[in-house]
């Protein structure tokens, strides 16, 4: 799938020579910190876009009754892997503040979405629709803390630009999803 | 008839019993006008303008012919603390002809704040707020009344920022006006106004013909900017004396005004032209019984009549077939009684009581009730101190069948220590009831699958929704079931000023502050429609302040020259978002480098569409022995907020503003003899265009006025 931009392949790569030119023999992995791009039709119907924090990629979608993916979006609405979601044990906690400042995950405090009208996402709650520009802003400010699918690992996240695809004729065909994520592959909730 | 064929014979015989004596006293007028012209509309009592206990700007008519402008809103434009705004919704509609058009901003309050008046009586027919001036005539008017401030007090709802009264021409001479006008691109305008006295009643016809042919600020988009339209109006006042104490007014009034719309689909499968017209249609009809009581008092009897209609469709080009049709029509009936005891003893007493009847029937709007208020005013003035004090207080209690009474206070103190120094301060409340919009409006965005549904509407409606499968299952519907219906947004204001007179000219300088509470917006509903989008509703939320300063200054110098200044300072704020900001909880994030930071105070700009600085400066040169002048205007609005970019929805970043715009209008008029003079005018002398932000300035045009003006003073 096509669900990686130039521009976060680029910071993967990055990423790979940073991580390979500094490898060390370290007990517990230090925190990854990474800007990547989602690419999610502009429908409001079919199917979500899954995304995993472990793999740093989307997931398919034969994939979505699993534990393999974290949170998920369709159009304008996010969901968790979760409870009426899916079977995983993730959960979210929205928090106002500055992304850098936010040094480790709470250890409860997690919402789920609980039943398919009860998200732990709230509709609306994330972004502003500008009518005149016909574009979904993320609310600055606004950090997402996950406990991933799996139960165990953390990440924080921030939505920094919803933009659409470059599209001909009436109606936007895909929303690029531009977010960045702190994830902790190791043990514990720290974010540094 | 008999004056009527008198004043005919004048005219073609002898223009030499014609007198312009009249007109020649104008001339000698300075831009504010020498002799001190009568207001109404701060007292509701006939007064001298310097007497008003409030900020007021007139408009006389030699100011409005001097300007060579046809349009209301760009004369307004050129007025201290007015600016003329665009509807935000109206922008977004990215080349498709904006439908709610624009509207009057007073000290940086929105248009939906400012009542409208045409000869003291309140137009309806708003479009999201905006009551569309281009369905006011100029060629007649007498004067504009501009009232600062809230006037609930005396005028009711809408009055918070104030209040605009367009005065039209009373019938008290023979007199006959032309106006032929032409302008570049494609404009061309007419106008003939004719009054005459019999022996017991007198009579004025007014008709107006205009014709745009559109212009085009982008032409990288289909369709015209404004698309072409004509307007064509009429009215006729008639006065009747029956005895010495007794006066009937009668008028009626109707402005037309056709729009041919041609513009772009995008259609699913491909774009598709067009086509179609807006019917815009504004009749009012008024009555009025006067009877002078006592030596001084009055006592008058009003009915008025307002229907407003707007109809707009469009068919597809190719096939004719129909393509969208809306209509608004609106219906207002008042009638009131009211008595005038002017001074004597020092106070003078004014009382007022009517009912109104206001129903609306529109597209998009549910089935509704009209809406019937009723309302009483008292307002009573007193002179101490051998005049040198005045003290005006007043109130009005209006109660309409959706709302508790409101009683809507206003003081104004007045202080003139001598012919030279003015000091006023007025404090005020005002309120603005909730609009059908607010109330009744149901509306689906086809294209995204949105809803906006009006508060009292909006409980039939979850339920319909609800029966016809289109919430989620679960969805809790409950506590909108309720009946919770809107309240009233209120507010309060105060002004003072300081004003000098000295035989060079005047300088006036003011602060103000107003506050809006419980202001009705937009609320997304916690469950949204099936197909996953928001449902959207009104609800009271939220405070704002508009709070700034204004300097006016008329100078005359030697000779023939003078000059007018006026300026506004505005900061105007949502006190939530004060708080928020206080709060810690309001970030911003740059749409570049994407880092998120606290927002503070200071970058915190403000409401959006507000200029921070505003201002304009005209020369005049008027040699009234030659019978010419020439006439040049700058007015100047500083950079004002657009659009939120970096997620907070509020205006902190230059990137989020639209630049800030010079408008230069020039005119120049040469009598040719007692009765016809020309005049050339340039409007938008630097040519500023900004098809994004200003799409109401059409670029530089050109224009050529003539008057004939004939005036008999024998038919006394």
């Amino acid at each position: 799938m096509r669900t990686f931009s130039i521009f976060s392949s680029l910071c993967l790569i990055g990423l790979v020579l940073f991580s390979s030119c500094t490898k060390e023999e370290t007990p517990t992995p230090r925190p990854l910190t990474r800007v990547q791009v989602l690419s999610v039709p502009f429908s409001t119907r079919g199917s979500h876009t899954f995304f995993s924090f472990k793999d740093s990629t989307a997931v398919t979608v034969a994939d979505s009754a699993s534990a393999k993916w974290d949170f998920a979006i369709r159009f304008a609405r996010i969901i968790v892997n979760s409870q009426s979601s899916g079977p995983g044990n993730a959960g979210v906690i929205m928090q106002d503040g500055i992304f850098s400042n936010i040094t480790s995950a709470p250890l409860t405090g997690y919402s789920y979405d609980t039943t398919a009208t009860r998200l732990a996402i709230k509709d609306g709650s994330w972004y502003d629709y500008n009518p005149r520009t016909h574009a979904f802003i993320p609310k600055a400010g606004k950090v997402f803390i996950f406990r991933t699918a799996n139960g165990i690992n953390y990440a924080k996240m921030q939505l920094l630009a919803v933009d659409y695809a470059p599209f001909t004729g009436p109606v936007p065909t895909t929303l690029l999803y531009k977010f960045e994520y702190t994830y902790q592959p190791g043990n514990g909730n720290s974010f540094q | 008839m008999t004056g009527t064929v008198r004043f005919f014979v004048l005219w073609v015989v002898a223009f030499g019993t014609v007198n312009a004596t009249a007109q020649q006293q104008m001339l000698k007028d300075t831009i504010q006008g020498s002799s001190e012209p009568l207001v109404i509309t701060a007292t509701r009592i006939t007064s001298k303008f310097s007497r008003a206990p409030v900020p007021l700007i007139v408009i006389t008519d030699r100011e409005i012919r001097r300007t060579g402008l046809l349009r209301l809103q760009d004369i307004l434009q050129e007025q201290t603390g007015v600016a003329i705004t665009n509807a935000p919704l109206g922008n977004a509609l990215n080349g498709f002809p904006n439908p709610f058009g624009q509207g009057v901003q007073l000290m940086g309050l929105d248009p939906a704040y400012t009542l409208i008046l045409l000869d003291g009586e309140p137009l309806v027919g708003r479009n999201a707020g905006i009551l569309n001036t281009g369905r006011i005539a100029i060629g007649n008017i007498r004067q504009v009344e501009i009232v600062k401030g809230p006037s609930s007090s005396l005028y009711g709802s809408e009055a918070m920022a104030g209040v605009i009264n367009i005065i039209t021409q009373q019938p008290e001479a023979t007199s006959l006006n032309v106006q032929l006008f032409r302008s570049s691109p494609n404009i061309s305008s007419s106008s003939v106004s004719f009054g005459n006295k019999f022996k017991h009643s007198s009579l004025q016809v007014f008709g107006h013909q205009y014709h745009s042919g559109g212009f085009d600020l982008d032409p990288q988009l289909w369709g015209k900017t404004q698309d072409p339209f004509r307007i064509l109006a009429g009215s006729t006042k008639w006065v009747y004396n029956p005895t010495a104490r007794s006066q009937f007014t009668f008028s009626v009034r109707q402005n037309n005004q056709v729009q041919n719309n041609r513009y772009q689909v995008e259609l699913a499968s491909s774009p598709e032209i067009v086509a179609g017209k807006t019917i815009d249609n504004d009749f009012t009809a008024f009555s009025q019984w006067r009877l002078l009581l006592g030596k001084k008092s009055k006592f008058f009897l009003r009915s008025f009549l307002n229907q407003y209609s707007n109809e707009s469709w469009v068919n597809k080009e190719k096939t004719g077939e129909p393509f969208d049709a809306i209509h608004f029509r609106q219906q207002f009936f008042k009638q009131e009684m009211e008595y005038q005891l002017p001074f004597s003893k020092g106070s003078q007493l004014l009382a007022l009581a009517g009912w109104a009847s206001d129903r609306v029937d529109a597209s998009r709007y549910a089935q509704q009730p009209p809406l019937n208020s009723f309302f009483v005013s008292v307002q009573q003035e007193w002179k101490l101190l051998h005049d040198r004090i005045s003290l005006n207080a007043g109130g009005r209690l209006d109660k309409r069948n959706d709302f508790a009474a409101r009683v809507s206070p206003r003081i104004a103190l007045s202080w003139q220590p001598d012919a030279r120094w003015k000091v006023t301060a007025s404090a005020g409340g005002g309120f603005k009831a909730p609009d059908f919009r607010h109330m009744y409006l149901n509306f689906s965005n086809a294209q995204i699958g949105y809803s906006l549904i009006g508060a009292t509407a909006l409980s039939d409606e979850l339920i319909h929704l609800q029966q016809n499968g289109l919430l989620p299952t679960g969805a809790n519907i409950t506590p909108f079931l309720q009946n919770n219906p809107l309240k009233p947004e209120y507010g309060m204001g105060w002004h003072f000023r300081v004003r000098y007179a000295h035989q060079k000219g005047t300088l006036a300088i003011g602060i103000f502050n107003n506050r809006i509470n419980q202001m009705i917006d937009l609320f997304t509903l916690p469950f949204s429609r099936s197909n996953g989008l928001p449902i959207y509703s009104y609800r009271n939320a939220g405070n704002i302040f508009s709070r700034g300063a204004e300097v006016e200054a008329q100078l005359r110098f030697s000779g023939n020259f003078s000059m007018n200044v006026g300026y506004q300072y505005l900061l105007a704020k949502d006190i939530g978002v004060l708080e928020s900001i206080d709060a810690q909880k309001l970030f911003r994030r740059d749409p570049e480098t994407f880092a998120t930071t606290l927002l503070t105070r200071a970058q915190y700009v403000g409401l959006p569409n507000r200029s921070r600085h505003m201002g304009q400066l005209k020369l005049l040169y008027e040699d009234s022995d030659a019978g010419r002048f020439a006439y040049i205007r700058f007015i100047y609005r500083s950079a004002f907020g657009w659009a939120d970019i970096n997620g907070n929805n509020v205006i902190d970043d230059h990137r989020e503003m639209a630049e800030g715009f010079l408008l230069v209008n020039l005119s120049a008029s040469q009598q040719i003899n007692r009765w016809l003079s020309l005049q050339g005018n340039v409007e938008n002398l630097l040519n500023y265009t900004n098809p994004k932000y200003a799409p109401h300035l059409p670029g530089r045009q050109v224009s050529l006025s003539i008057f004939l003006q004939l005036k008999s003073t024998s038919s006394k």
